[in-house]
């Protein structure tokens, strides 16, 4: 879908769609750091706290 | 200047018969709303295309906001008779400043500061639902030690999905050239008097060192961004094609984080330029240095006025002693690194009544953009009530063969009183600049300055410095 820009300069055809695509790359690491956490939340949930392995007694 | 004609618009109301109304010859570029000044006073109109997003700005409560945080101008409300033309639906009364500066007059510092400045106005407007419309430097200037938008029309309503349209004037008018200073050359901030419209990104690429592309926001803004400019050449369907551009507002919020955590990542340490260690090297005993503070104090306080250029000011230690006796001082220097260093050191002060400048005053600001009058001369800006012009004039006569009369009819020509110090030939200082060249300069003596200056001035004080072989003169115009 097209929607108008209606600048009084003139925003250039490369830098507008450069941006889009920069954004994205931006976005990556930040969408990567997003589901490692999740992953490692995830994770240490499924891990069973008697194989603790630091003798440490296990509050439940 | 061309005096408008008030016939010139379809019916509305009334315009005030008024005397003189000139508009601004550098606010002609967005035809919703231009700046002008009547009988004096500088206005701003909002025509019919804006009105409607102006008054929404000022209703979001955005408007109220970045004033209060000192990022946008204040202004005030003026009633509609004041207007330029007809068609006029606001007219606004924006504070006034006391000097326009341009962004090749600004120290890396200053330029960076206008910068990071525009992107948070950008980033606080996005919260908000806004966006700036244009990230022109000229759209900022230095008020109180700080640099404030003055583009009261700058912002307009966030489209949803829509691209930053002024991402590539930012890039062009902050990013390429603080690029180029921090990795290539101070001196490449001149390429902002040769192009008003900023650096071109691909002249940037071709000057920066090979090794930029390593940092990731110099290459995705400059190296990508131009690329990206080569391969979309204007044409129908790239236009088509770029309109068809959507971005989500966390990605557009990301984009611009990442621009200022790159601007904020550029560096440049003033060292190494004409006159960074100048002020610890003089020829100036202790004594000598406490009898001149003290004739300065005294002469700036007997010339009287509010506004003082100081030209030479290096790190501005003059300037500070006029500003301590109340003047709005602008501290002029040719050297980079000492207008830098000044301005670090009055940014760390809190001080608000200095204002470093980039100038050589053998070849100052000229007229430049359209009919040479869209960015205003040295000359032609010129406002003060007061210059102050110590340990220059030997530079200039000698360094510069520029001759006597010629610095007065400056002065002259800049404000009605002059402090010059005159530091003669016998100076070390002096004996230096001539040591390798040949004594072509005859006149170049307390009585030839003191000539040349009754051509345009009358001597009001000749006080020599204990200590030192050299005076200072106060003359009025």
């Amino acid at each position: 879908m097209l929607h108008p820009i209606l600048a009084y300069i003139d925003p250039g055809s490369g830098s507008l769609i450069i941006q889009v695509v920069i954004a994205s790359i931006i976005a990556i690491p930040v969408l990567f750091r997003a589901k490692v956490a999740q992953l490692s939340r995830a994770f240490r949930r499924s891990k069973d706290p008697a194989e603790r392995t630091d003798g440490t007694p296990v509050k439940d | 200047m061309a005096r408008l004609s008030r016939t010139d618009t379809a019916p509305g109301h009334d315009v005030a018969a008024a005397g003189t109304i000139e508009r601004d010859p550098g606010s002609y570029r967005d035809p919703g709303g231009f700046v002008y000044r009547r009988d004096g006073e500088i206005l701003r109109q909002v025509g019919e295309t804006l009105v409607g997003d102006w008054d929404r700005f000022v209703a979001s409560g955005l408007a109220a906001r970045l004033v209060e945080q000192g990022r946008l101008l204040p202004w005030t409300d003026a009633p509609l008779e004041l207007a330029a033309t007809a068609d006029a639906r606001r007219v606004l009364r924006p504070e006034p400043l006391d000097f326009i500066s341009y962004p090749y007059e600004w120290t890396f510092g200053q330029l960076r500061d206008a910068a990071l400045l525009t992107l948070d106005v950008q980033l606080e407007a996005m919260s908000a639902g806004w966006t700036l419309r244009d990230a022109s430097a000229y759209n900022i200037q230095f008020r109180a030690g700080r640099p404030i938008l003055i583009d009261l029309l700058s912002l307009e309503p966030l489209v949803d999905g829509a691209p930053w349209v002024a991402y590539r004037q930012f890039c062009e008018q902050f990013l390429a050239p603080l690029a180029l200073i921090a990795r290539r050359d101070i001196r490449l901030s001149r390429l902002l008097r040769a192009d008003l419209d900023g650096i071109p990104l691909d002249l940037a690429t071709r000057l920066l060192p090979r090794r930029s592309r390593l940092n990731f926001g110099l290459l995705s803004h400059l190296y990508l961004h131009a690329g990206a400019q080569s391969r979309h050449r204007d044409n129908e369907d790239e236009g088509a094609a770029a309109r068809g551009a959507r971005i989500s507002a966390s990605r557009l919020r990301a984009l611009v984080t990442n621009l200022r955590s790159t601007i904020a990542g550029l560096h440049w340490a003033p060292a190494g330029t004409e006159w960074a260690d100048y002020a610890d090297n003089t020829s100036y005993t202790d004594h000598a240095t406490t009898a001149k503070e003290r004739l300065v104090r005294d002469l700036v306080t007997a010339a009287g006025g509010r506004l003082v250029w100081d030209l030479g000011a290096n790190t501005g230690r003059y300037s500070r002693i006029a500003a301590d006796v109340g003047r709005a001082v602008i501290a002029f220097d040719i050297d980079p690194a000492a207008a830098e260093r000044n301005y670090r050191a009055l940014s760390a002060e809190g001080r608000a009544d200095i204002l470093p400048l980039v100038m050589d005053l053998a070849n100052p600001s000229p007229g430049l953009g359209w009919a040479s009058r869209e960015r205003r001369s040295l000359v032609d800006r010129a406002n003060p009530d007061l210059t102050m012009s110590l340990a220059l004039v030997h530079h200039l006569a000698i360094s510069r063969n520029v001759p006597l009369e010629l610095f007065i009819d400056l002065l002259a020509d800049l404000a009605p009183s002059a402090i010059v110090e005159f530091v003669p030939k016998e100076d070390p200082m002096v004996r230096r600049l001539l040591a390798a060249r040949r004594d072509v300069f005859p006149r170049y003596s307390l009585d030839g300055f003191r000539e040349a200056a009754r051509t345009r001035f009358r001597v009001e004080a000749e006080s020599p410095i204990e200590d030192s072989g050299r005076t200072l003169f106060l003359l009025r115009r």
